[in-house]
């Protein structure tokens, strides 16, 4: 199987004419795993396939073209290949893109995570893979995810306690996903959260899903202490609720596993809650799967992946494609 | 969890760590304090104020980083060099990356028996490191201790052991304030306990049975020492009440002198008196009074006070022979007297002391720096280019009415400096930083052109290592430009392509036979990032050996006329 990365970000099966998160237009089939920028099609008016919430979320952020949705598990045929997407787990709407063709399997996990976001539809693969073109974002030992419940009361006790004390509470967390999440696990505190105008124009869509995203409104300046705030790193140094004195700030990502984010955000907590699955479940997933070889994107650590791979008798590769410390 | 057992210890430090406010963090720090017994009290305040041991005692548990770094992988079971190596990188710290290891590696985590270690019995760990010497003894006696330990323990178990900061903002200074708080005491009285007894721990206890007053000054303790400020002279507005003495190209050094005995203390207040024999002779001959001096050690020749380089070589000798004394000869010359007349007068006023200084200078000839009344900022200027024709750094400003202010780096001392010189240079590596930079490449090493030189092969060859003098901003776009020019990686180090170049500052140029070009440079950090710059135009080692020459061989004013010090 012919697989090669194409610019920064997408990924080719040539022989095949598929592409991953590609933004060239040389490619009968280009399929989107999901909305975030650095996967997104450059161009506005490309045609894609995707899933309907990941349309739905790429229209929120300027996409214009005219793109066929694909429901998870429902399958479309060229004449080369049957293509199928499976939930990722990642972020609503996220998914991973399964090939099935005479030179054998493909799977492009794009971003995923596993246990799923519990904001997301879920996650599930399929049992057989030749090829698992997978990011390994937090490749390295050091990462490994408290679990989900311990998270979620991490989450929830920062906002009560802040509160209590007389502070407002401000959750660093990415526009599309991670905000949403972060707000549907404090849901059930009742308490009012606003949320930047940029993560506030998605949340709707996720609302449309079914999930639950608490009592919210987009960001007011004039009313926003003593609520709950979610926005992003930039945003609060440039200005947002810089009126209100007295907060408290934690990050929320996986990257917040480095001590030395505190003092390079300045924030008061760290809260090691990310969108992809950490280094010990993509060892372990590798192994489970056992592909023909493994395609390792989306890290500066792919020799400590690949170290790993080796001992356990698994064929890898990598395929150098930038990744985006924001996500 | 028992009060004194050292988890108790590390959760309040993780704690301290997870709180912002100054205040705030001395008041968590402070109610720990309150709840331990004595002897509990002086580890805990030692521990989380100077280290393994007291500063005093000259106990040093030495593991390198290497030791513990390798001993951790084993205990992991991990590939140092492919999986530790990274960690340590990605996370800007070994210890940090050995918390997060031990903790999420299975096997490791199977090791674990708990026991919750009393503070006691982690000093006699501490002990048990210090007495052995090899590398295999010292991964034993940690792999036995680590066993016995959580990760959060591991974690500043080794930041203590290894008397770095404990990276959590909260330096000896903050403990001192904490120790105060929890006993109720003013921090200058805490303050000045600590530097007495040179232990925090010791102080604390005092502290707890209301003996504060107990500590006095001795003699052969060093006290650490009154720090200036670095500015430009126009900067001080109101001259009125400085003094000024010219500031010498030497080692800064503390005597203390009793009868035949005489120690000598550097600034880290490590003792440095088997160095320079033949200071410890002349103040044995002059039959001193019991005083402590302030001062500083100065190569003395032909009338002329020569470079800082040739003291050099004197510096970390245990036993100078007669060629190398004769050569280089020493001079003691005092500018502050600390004790006097059987008391110290560090609380009484520089003109006092001065006062006090000079009368012994002229009883039993001590060389004393000269000191002048300082006018206007014309005198100033006029002082300062003479300190530089005399081959000194540059000129001292010292408040007359300031006592001395032991430990600190305040405005009652200035030093008017004059940059050694700058090199444009470019960069070759890139290296991972740690602590508040992990995470980015944040050291630069840069190099001169050599491509002309036929003594070497190469382009470019390194000349200083910098990891200062630009701001949070330029260092992100460092970062990114050095993304696209990384040609090799070893480990946290990035080789670069030549291509970024920088202006580089320097406070001096000395020779160094341990690297390629034979010489490095004090102190090197940006000046600017010459992003108009090629490498093609940047200085060449015999641009160096030039700069070098100028300053060893340049005319120097012999001291006949107009002094530095008085002798």
């Amino acid at each position: 199987m012919n697989i090669t990365k194409a610019g920064y970000h997408g990924i080719l099966l040539p022989d095949l004419n598929i592409g991953f998160d590609y933004s060239g237009t040389d490619t009968q089939h280009t399929f989107i795993s999901h909305a975030h920028a650095d996967h997104m099609p450059r161009n506005r008016n490309s045609s894609v396939y995707c899933t309907p919430n990941t349309l739905k979320l790429m229209q929120r952020r300027g996409y214009k073209g005219d793109a066929t949705v694909l429901d998870f598990g429902q399958s479309i045929e060229t004449e080369s290949a049957k293509i199928t997407l499976y939930p990722a787990g990642h972020i609503l709407g996220s998914s991973m893109v399964y090939v099935e063709s005479d030179d054998g399997s493909v799977l492009y996990t794009g971003d995923y995570r596993t246990p799923p976001s519990p904001a997301s539809e879920g996650f599930s693969i399929p049992n057989q893979v030749d090829h698992f073109i997978t990011e390994a974002t937090f490749g390295l030992p050091i990462y490994k995810w408290d679990t989900h419940d311990n998270l979620g009361q991490e989450i929830r006790s920062f906002a009560s306690k802040s509160l209590e004390d007389g502070y407002t509470p401000v959750f660093l967390a990415y526009n599309l996903g991670k905000a949403q999440e972060v707000m549907h696990l404090l849901a059930p505190l009742g308490y009012q959260i606003q949320i930047h105008g940029a993560g506030y124009k998605m949340c709707d869509v996720y609302e449309e899903a079914g999930i639950d995203l608490g009592n919210y409104e987009s960001y007011d300046r004039n009313s926003c202490e003593g609520k709950i705030l979610i926005t992003t790193n930039s945003a609060l140094n440039n200005g947002f609720a810089s009126n209100v004195r007295k907060k408290r700030i934690a990050y929320c990502s996986g990257w917040a596993t480095r001590e030395a984010a505190r003092g390079q955000l300045t924030v008061h907590k760290l809260i090691p809650l990310s969108d992809h699955l950490d280094f010990f479940e993509l060892i372990r997933l590798c192994e489970e799967l056992n592909p023909q070889k493994v395609h390792i994107t989306h890290t500066p650590n792919a020799d400590v992946v690949q170290h790993y791979l080796d001992k356990r008798n698994i064929v890898s590769r990598f395929l150098d494609i930038e990744m985006e410390e924001d996500d | 969890m028992a009060e004194n057992s050292f988890q108790k210890l590390a959760n309040t430090a993780q704690q301290i760590n997870e709180t912002r406010s100054n205040n705030a963090k001395i008041a968590c720090c402070a109610q720990y304090f309150q709840s331990l017994e004595e002897d509990d009290l002086k580890l805990a305040a030692q521990f989380l104020g100077e280290g393994a041991f007291s500063s005093i005692s000259g106990k040093k548990a030495t593991v390198g980083s290497r030791t513990y770094s390798t001993c951790a992988a084993e205990f992991c079971e991990i590939d140092y060099e492919k999986v530790f190596k990274p960690c340590k990188t990605a996370l800007g710290s070994a210890s940090e990356a050995i918390e997060k290891l031990i903790h999420n590696i299975e096997v490791a985590r199977n090791k674990h028996e708990p026991s919750q270690l009393s503070l006691l019995e982690i000093e006699s760990i501490y002990e048990d490191i210090y007495s052995v010497s090899s590398r295999a003894d010292k991964q034993r006696i940690l792999r036995r201790a680590w066993k016995k330990m959580s990760p959060l323990e591991i974690k500043f178990f080794i930041r203590i052991m290894t008397r770095g900061s404990l990276r959590i903002g909260f330096e000896t200074k903050s403990v001192v304030s904490a120790v105060a708080e929890t006993f109720d005491k003013k921090v200058d009285d805490v303050r000045y306990a600590h530097m007495i007894t040179g232990s925090i721990g010791k102080t604390a206890v005092l502290c707890k049975n209301d003996n504060l007053d107990q500590a006095n000054f001795k003699l052969f303790h060093p006290l650490s020492f009154m720090l200036a400020s670095p500015i430009e002279s126009r900067s001080v507005e109101d001259l009125d009440g400085y003094i000024a003495e010219e500031k010498f190209d030497g080692m800064r050094a503390q005597a203390h002198i009793s009868g035949q005995q005489v120690e000598l203390y550097s600034r880290d207040l490590n003792e440095i008196t088997h160095s320079f024999p033949e200071i410890v002779q002349f103040f044995v001959k002059k039959d001193l009074p019991d005083v402590v001096l302030d001062g500083e050690i100065c190569v003395f020749k032909n009338d002329e006070i020569l470079p800082f380089q040739l003291l050099q070589k004197r510096m970390g000798r245990k036993k100078p022979d007669k060629e190398i004394m004769e050569k280089i000869p020493v001079l003691f010359i005092s500018y502050d007297l600390l004790y006097h007349d059987n008391r110290p007068i560090f609380e009484t006023e520089l003109r006092e002391r001065r006062t006090l200084l000079s009368n012994l200078s002229q009883t039993h000839e001590l060389p004393i720096t000269n000191q002048f009344e300082v006018e206007n900022h014309d005198h100033v200027d006029e002082l300062f280019e003479r300190a530089l024709a005399h081959g000194n750094e540059g000129l001292m400003l010292k408040r007359g009415d300031s006592t001395y202010e032991y430990g600190q780096r305040r405005k009652s001392w200035l030093k008017v400096k004059k940059p050694g010189g700058t090199l444009d240079t470019v960069m070759m590596y890139a290296h991972a930083g740690s602590g508040k930079r992990g995470g980015y490449y944040s050291d630069f090493t840069l190099g001169i052109r050599v491509a002309e030189d036929e003594r070497y092969e190469e382009e470019f060859i390194p000349i200083g290592k910098a990891y200062g003098g630009y701001t949070d901003e330029e260092m992100k776009r460092l970062n990114k430009r050095i993304k696209d020019l990384t040609v090799e990686k070893y480990g946290p180090t990035l080789g670069l392509i030549p291509d970024i170049v920088i202006e580089l500052e320097f406070d001096d140029i000395q020779e160094n036979k341990r690297t390629k070009a034979n010489y490095s440079l004090r102190l090197p950090r940006f000046k600017t990032i010459r992003w108009d710059l090629s490498p093609k135009d940047t200085d060449t080692l015999k641009d160096v050996e030039r700069m070098y020459k100028q300053k060893i061989n340049r005319e120097r004013l012999k001291q006949e006329e107009n002094p530095s010090f008085l002798y």
